[in-house]
């Protein structure tokens, strides 16, 4: 694959020496967003190449985030990077410790920008930077977010959706029972990342050791001790009562929830674009419940991507993608991004310039994500998720749910499986970068 | 595929030496030079597309790697050792297993029924072949989505005609019927592949003996089962190493569209893992390892076919 990637880089290399001089600076930039997001992250790049006559930065589709890891990586073997790549959140640990990266904060400062690194939204600025400095520049920021149809729940007595999972359950099992809609609410494609890690976030609960591996990579998975395990066996009951769908493949969660089949979902604060487009039902949405004897809830942790400067580049490109960056922190930018896609805005003058403005006001759902990631204190239950191999574990997880939902496995059996699963991956990494730091090379 | 028939028909030449003593060796004269040449460009394809990739996923499974190359350690056999270990991947292996041979069963077995139905049939022949061999032109994803949507419990109408039969279907639940569900999508994206095999074969049978077997009195399927099936073996034996090797490696995609290899892993065979370690989970040593192993296990499969089945075979016709 290496070869191929190489031959057909070079083939455009050589078109690219025959080709006229070109004034402007050309920056790649590798991304995974399609649909409604990639039309706006495509208007998002035009305005920024629009705004100076310096560098023009492609914007190339990879496919899904794990074509684009794939990509990116096939082209650092073949030495043909591109500048800029955006990779999921699940991948910090990766880009981190690769020797393949740029830190962002670095290039920023070497090259003469000015972002407030401070003024970043808390989960977000403390995702991203390691040590204090931020790794990569964040992106598309989001978090899981509770929606609902306002019909299903009038009809069936309640106002909006109960703050507490007990609570909730009684409203679910109400909606069902009275025949409003086939199914209370749909299992989330991504229910590793809403329902038990940021379960685990908002209820306090820790999920790794060492403060859910920000303190090294000596960390082990403990969610078999925690209140995952009841979360998962009431996600089973559920299940097993009619009251939870699954959509399986070739059919989205969201299809049913937006189509009023099921009357809640859970999924990211981005599908805001597509649930305007597509929803003929009488949506709205509310934050994530919490278990009733956890008060205060605490904050729910970021997913999302962010954009990762690869290394091997010329200075005059690395002033191209400066220059990006700084365009992408502007709050401008930002309240533009926030507003087009349902992504977090990713600082509080951004977020600020937003209310100040009325936005909150129309768009009262668009607030959630920022005041729900910004509740209460971040504590290192709450300040998010840093695994090695993250991708790996989560699919080890994952698999161990499904065996619960099949039936085969108890959850408390299914869960301690899972860890030790997980554990075993995680070793595997820290045996592969063991006493290693992060590149701090400067460009 | 055409190496691989090549292959058989070269077989079936070996058993019959007085052919090959006709061929004249000496076309190209004394020179090794023009047959060199005009073999580079095959070699070369091997080279780049077949031996060198191998020779690196040989040597990455012995490696523990990052994804981007910077880091490598030797770690010996540790990835072997771990796979053989794992109770997921000792899954894998029984799954693969099943849904091989299952599949293999039920393509090649609709494959003669089909095959035996429109050899019997005079009038519009070409049009139910035509019709049959069809799926072959859908591609796999697309078969894939097609069936996971027919089959689909929340809004499949197929899933809700078996629901009406009280039959609790839920291949995103049950294991046992994800696994029918993707043997079932593999199968009939196959079964046309197997069909215009067995439809050449039957064209090859002696019209004469058929006749002479009506004549004796036998019916169409005595006819078909004592006449043409023994007839038909070479094709058989061919199609049946040909399905393994489809389901081994090519049901990758069917796999990827219906299951994504779950629930609980009831449906992620061999080639799939292979593709989830290495391409999803970026653990390139193990996926190296896994591809080692599955390459051993589809050239001792072919081998025992050849050395057990091919004895069963006839040739002679």
């Amino acid at each position: 694959m290496g070869r191929k990637v190489a031959f057909i880089a070079a083939l455009f290399g050589a078109l690219a020496l025959v080709g006229p001089a070109q004034a402007r600076v050309e920056v790649q930039w590798w991304h995974a967003m399609s649909g409604v997001l990639g039309d706006r992250l495509n208007e998002l790049v035009e305005k920024f190449n629009k705004s100076q006559d310096k560098y023009t930065i492609v914007a190339v589709a990879k496919g899904n985030y794990d074509e684009v890891t794939n990509g990116v990586i096939a082209a650092y073997r073949a030495k043909r990077p591109p500048e800029m790549v955006q990779i999921a959140e699940r991948g910090y640990m990766t880009m981190l410790l690769s020797g393949a990266i740029v830190p962002v904060q670095d290039l920023v400062e070497q090259k003469g920008y000015k972002i407030d690194f401070s003024d970043f939204i808390k989960p977000v600025a403390s995702f991203w930077s390691y040590k204090g400095r931020m790794s990569a520049m964040p992106f598309n920021s989001s978090t899981p977010i509770f929606w609902y149809n306002k019909d299903h729940f009038q009809k069936a007595g309640f106002d909006k959706p109960a703050d507490t999972w007990q609570e909730l359950e009684k409203q679910l099992y109400t909606i069902k029972s009275k025949g409003i809609s086939e199914c209370g609410t749909v299992l989330p494609g991504d229910f590793y990342w809403s329902l038990l890690e940021n379960y685990s976030a908002i209820n306090n609960q820790p999920y790794g050791t060492l403060a859910n591996g920000f303190d090294g990579l000596g960390t082990e998975f403990v969610y078999n001790k925690t209140k995952v395990v009841s979360q998962v066996a009431r996600l089973k009951k559920w299940l097993d009562d009619g009251v939870m769908q699954i959509a399986g493949q070739g059919f989205s969660p969201e299809q049913l929830f937006t189509s009023g089949r099921c009357s809640t979902f859970v999924n990211s604060t981005a599908s805001h674009g597509n649930i305007e487009r597509n929803a003929t039902i009488n949506w709205s949405a509310t934050f994530l419940p919490h278990e009733s004897d956890i008060n205060p809830p605490l904050n729910s942790t970021i997913g999302g991507g962010a954009i990762w400067v690869m290394k091997g580049h010329t200075p005059e490109r690395y002033e191209a993608v400066a220059a990006f960056l700084d365009f992408v922190a502007q709050p401008e930018t930002q309240v533009w991004w926030h507003g087009a896609t349902g992504y977090v805005p990713a600082t509080n003058r951004a977020y600020a310039v937003a209310r100040e403005r009325g936005y909150y006001k129309d768009h009262p759902t668009r607030e959630i994500a920022v005041l729900q990631l910004s509740r209460g204190t971040p504590n290192e239950n709450s300040r998010g998720f840093r695994f090695g191999n993250f991708v790996q574990t989560m699919l080890a997880q994952r698999q161990e749910v499904e065996a619960v939902f099949a039936g085969q496995k108890q959850p408390q059996q299914a869960m301690d499986d899972a860890v030790k699963r997980g554990n075993e991956i995680l070793r595997q990494f820290e045996k592969l970068n063991a006493g290693k730091t992060p590149e701090t090379e400067r460009p | 595929m055409p190496a691989a028939v090549a292959g058989s028909s070269r077989r079936s030449g070996r058993r019959r030496p007085r052919e090959e003593a006709g061929l004249k060796r000496a076309n190209f004269g004394d020179s090794p030079g023009l047959p060199t040449l005009l073999l580079l460009p095959q070699l070369l394809i091997l080279l780049f597309f077949f031996f060198i990739p191998s020779l690196r996923a040989l040597m990455q499974s012995v490696l523990l790697s990052d994804p981007f190359g910077t880091n490598v350690q030797f770690v010996w056999f540790d990835n072997f050792k771990t796979l053989l270990a794992s109770g997921d991947y000792r899954q894998s292996i029984a799954v693969t297993f099943w849904f091989t041979v299952a599949q293999n069963v039920l393509t090649l077995g609709s494959a003669l029924v089909l095959a035996f139905a429109t050899d019997r049939i005079v009038r519009g022949r070409s049009a139910y072949r035509t019709i049959i061999l069809l799926p072959y032109a859908i591609a796999p994803a697309i078969a894939g989505i097609l069936w996971a949507f027919l089959f689909n419990p929340a809004v499949g109408p197929l899933a809700q005609v078996l629901h009406g039969l009280g039959i609790a279907w839920d291949p995103n639940l049950n294991p046992t019927d994800a696994l029918i569900l993707v043997t079932l999508a593999a199968s009939w994206k196959h079964i046309c592949y197997d069909y215009i095999f067995l439809v050449v074969g039957l064209l090859a049978v002696p019209v004469s003996l058929m006749e002479a077997a009506a004549v004796d009195g036998a019916g169409p399927i005595r006819r078909f089962v004592s006449i043409a099936l023994p007839m038909l073996g070479p094709t058989i034996f061919f199609l049946t190493v040909m399905n393994f090797i489809y389901g081994f490696f090519e049901t990758f995609a069917i796999i990827d569209a219906v299951t994504k290899g779950g629930p609980a892993g009831a449906t992620n065979i061999l080639v799939y893992k292979v593709f989830v370690d290495g391409f999803v989970n970026l653990d390139l040593g193990s996926s190296a390892a896994q591809s080692v192993l599955l390459m051993s296990f589809a050239l001792i499969c072919t081998l025992l076919q050849f050395r057990y089945f091919d004895r069963k075979v006839n040739y002679g016709v």
